[in-house]
């Protein structure tokens, strides 16, 4: 990790003024990559202990908003990179197996990168493909109704035997759950062990 | 520069093949510079001009290896002709399965990759009018008038041009005749702008003026427009999507913050000009490095020392305001500066108060409004800022707490300004020279109070009075300054 690689804050372009302190020296830290004053407006998500099977990090506000379309739809892949001590934070010590939310192959042609495999790869996490996706259309856009009713959007990958193991799924924001329940769903058929979730935002 | 224009293709002269050329589709792209798969026309469209030969396509970032000890690859995006080389990106691509490169430089225009193709248009041109109809009766004043004249004829010759006029010499008006002229000779004219308050303001006025031309305003989120426009206002942001695109270009308030720092902004400037088209500055605080080149390569030159109303401009004065940021934090207003507030809301007159930072102005928001709630704050990612300022104008509020972004283009009656902490860096001097010029332009109040409230004098501080000192010392003779 090289421990100057970004100067200036990737949201707002202010320099970054790290304070050189004995942890950042010598604990294996990543290095900052947005200014405190970008930090503070991301708003952390309450932990819930009603609902402990689905982990999330953020609340989904106008900084989050932004940062999102940046990140997805201005295609700034660098961006994977600003969250990356936290991801790594809560996933690097976890047992289970990592499987990211997949992203459709014509999808992700026209994104050019696969956003949720794009920010494990950052904070470098080991990660595993357990599902393929099989429809095109997103659930952005969509109704609650809409959503909740969806067809199947997963499918078991081939040659991949969940069976007996324990999984955390990934993906980049949770609003009404139906794409994370369905992905467990199939896991579970498999006859996995467990299936947690972890997403960066929740609504 | 030049090497890199010579080098667009010369357009193929058959004159059959085989569609008819839609004007919408022809007065769109001319002159602009277009990612493929991102325009506002269908791709089918798109995709059967482009296999017509009517666009050139080129890779949007040229990827160059410099063949020396080290095999470092050199990155150029074609769009914003950026260059510095941290602000590419290297990803894995999933489109093509391999490293591409992307500009992170002009990516809120949409993404270029080294995988994106960059089309330009190299079909017939637009029909351009020679009837623009000028529609203005203001009179200029003598030093106007030759101001004028000395621009018009730098554009005939093909020469650059600097425009140094005083804040409120009246520079907008100086440009309706060189516009007229160069739109009447079929000439594509550009107005560029750093900063998008100023295309706001240059856009209606030059709407009304020239009421027969189709103007375009260009600026983040501009409201789609049609047709082919002979004179376009636009941010220099803007122009990375023109090339090779204009016969006169004029750039307002040259100095301002973009322009003068990033070098990919005045590339830009050159990239979408003709190859002979004479650039105009205009400016109130021409820096240095703009003066060497007038004098070097021997542009036009007219020089306005005078307001157009005939009064001198205001000097700063300077008032000592010790530890001001510590006694804000604390959570009061030094006194001085209340002392001087009071007086004004007392006075009745509307005031501007600058601040060097957001944060230390977002700390003293609530105390001034303690004082009165007819004061509001605004700063550069403030939406409501155009109409914060128009409340100004109406006086419906009282006084505006505010950061550089207002340091010019705009004009309020009878404003009175102080600026706190005048030391700080962000405050240059051809900066104060601008707040100062936002005091007195009216000519039923000429005279204004502009305070630099600091915690010590900087050379910049001085270099700014000086400056306005000898600009009355140009205008009125020894005799008159104060």
């Amino acid at each position: 990790m090289k421990r100057h690689e970004v100067s200036k804050c990737l949201l707002c372009n202010n320099p970054i003024d790290e304070s050189v302190t004995w942890i950042t020296l010598l604990s294996n830290q990543f290095p900052r990559t947005i200014c405190s004053h970008c930090e503070d407006k991301f708003e952390p998500y309450p932990a819930e202990p009603i609902d402990k099977t689905v982990i999330s990090l953020y609340k989904y506000n106008e900084q989050m908003k932004d940062y999102l379309h940046r990140y997805k739809f201005m295609h700034d892949v660098l961006l994977a990179k600003v969250f990356r001590h936290q991801i790594h934070q809560h996933l690097a010590k976890k047992e289970a197996t990592i499987v990211p939310i997949p992203m459709h192959p014509e999808k992700l042609k026209e994104r050019t990168f696969a956003h949720v495999d794009e920010l494990l790869k950052q904070a470098n996490i080991i990660y595993e493909h357990y599902l393929i996706k099989i429809t095109t259309e997103t659930q952005g856009g969509k109704t609650r109704e809409q959503r909740i009713n969806a067809r199947q959007i997963f499918a078991l990958k081939e040659n991949q035997n969940p069976a007996g193991k324990e999984f955390i799924l990934v993906d980049d924001i949770y609003t009404t759950g139906t794409t994370i329940n369905q992905a467990k769903k199939i896991l579970l058929d498999a006859k996995a062990k467990s299936v947690t979730a972890f997403t960066l935002i929740r609504r | 520069m030049n090497f890199k224009l010579s080098k667009t293709r010369k357009p193929h002269k058959l004159s059959y093949k085989g569609i008819i050329i839609e004007p919408q589709i022809r007065d769109f792209f001319a002159g602009r510079i277009w990612t493929r798969y991102n325009t506002p026309f269908p791709q089918s469209k798109v995709d059967t001009y482009i296999l017509r030969n009517y666009f050139t396509t080129k890779k949007g970032i040229t990827i160059r290896t410099k063949v020396l000890i080290f095999q470092r690859t050199h990155f150029t995006c074609n769009r914003c002709q950026n260059k510095i080389q941290q602000e590419f990106v290297q990803y894995t691509c999933a489109k093509c399965e391999k490293e591409c490169v992307y500009c992170r430089h002009c990516l809120n225009m949409g993404r270029v990759t080294s995988c994106t193709d960059l089309i330009s248009w190299i079909g017939a041109k637009p029909l351009t009018h020679k009837k623009h109809l000028l529609d203005w009766n203001g009179t200029f004043t003598e030093a106007q008038k030759e101001a004028a004249t000395q621009l018009v004829s730098s554009i005939k010759q093909k020469r650059n041009h600097l425009n140094h006029a005083v804040c409120g010499a009246g520079k907008t008006e100086i440009l309706f005749p060189a516009v007229h002229y160069a739109l009447n000779r079929g000439l594509r004219v550009c107005i560029a702008t750093p900063r998008t308050d100023v295309v706001l303001e240059l856009f209606p006025r030059f709407q009304k003026v020239f009421p027969k031309t189709n103007i375009h305003a260009l600026y983040g989120k501009a409201p789609k427009q049609t047709g082919f426009a002979q004179l376009v206002i636009s941010t220099t942001h803007q122009l990375f999507r023109f090339e090779n695109a204009f016969d006169v270009i004029i750039v307002d308030e040259a100095d301002a913050f973009p322009y003068t720092y990033d070098q990919a902004l005045q590339k830009a400037v050159h990239k979408v000009k003709k190859q002979d088209a004479p650039v105009a500055l205009v400016t109130a605080t021409p820096s240095p490095q703009i003066l060497a080149k007038q004098k070097k390569e021997k542009w036009g030159y007219s020089f306005i020392p005078k307001r157009y109303h005939g009064h001198p401009l205001p000097i700063p004065r300077y008032e000592s305001l010790w530890s001001y940021d510590k006694a804000i934090q604390k959570g009061r207003i030094p006194r001085k500066l209340r002392e001087w507030t009071n007086e004004k809301l007392s006075n009745q007159e509307p005031f501007l108060i600058f601040f060097p930072t957001i944060q230390l102005m977002e700390q003293a928001i609530p105390l001034f409004q303690q004082l009165d709630e007819r004061i509001l704050s605004v700063h550069a990612e403030d939406t409501d800022r155009k109409e914060k300022v128009m409340k100004l104008r109406n006086e419906q509020i009282l006084g505006l707490l505010t950061t550089t972004i207002l340091e010019r283009g705009i004009t309020i009656k009878n404003v009175q300004v102080a600026v706190v902490g005048a030391e700080s860096k962000i405050f240059t001097s051809s900066a104060l020279i601008q707040i100062s010029g936002r005091v007195g332009r009216n000519a039923a109040f000429p005279k204004g109070d502009i305070v630099f409230f600091h915690h010590g004098i900087t050379a910049e501080m001085d270099e700014a009075r000086n400056e306005i000192f000898r600009l009355n010392k140009e205008g009125f003779g020894k005799n008159e300054t104060p």
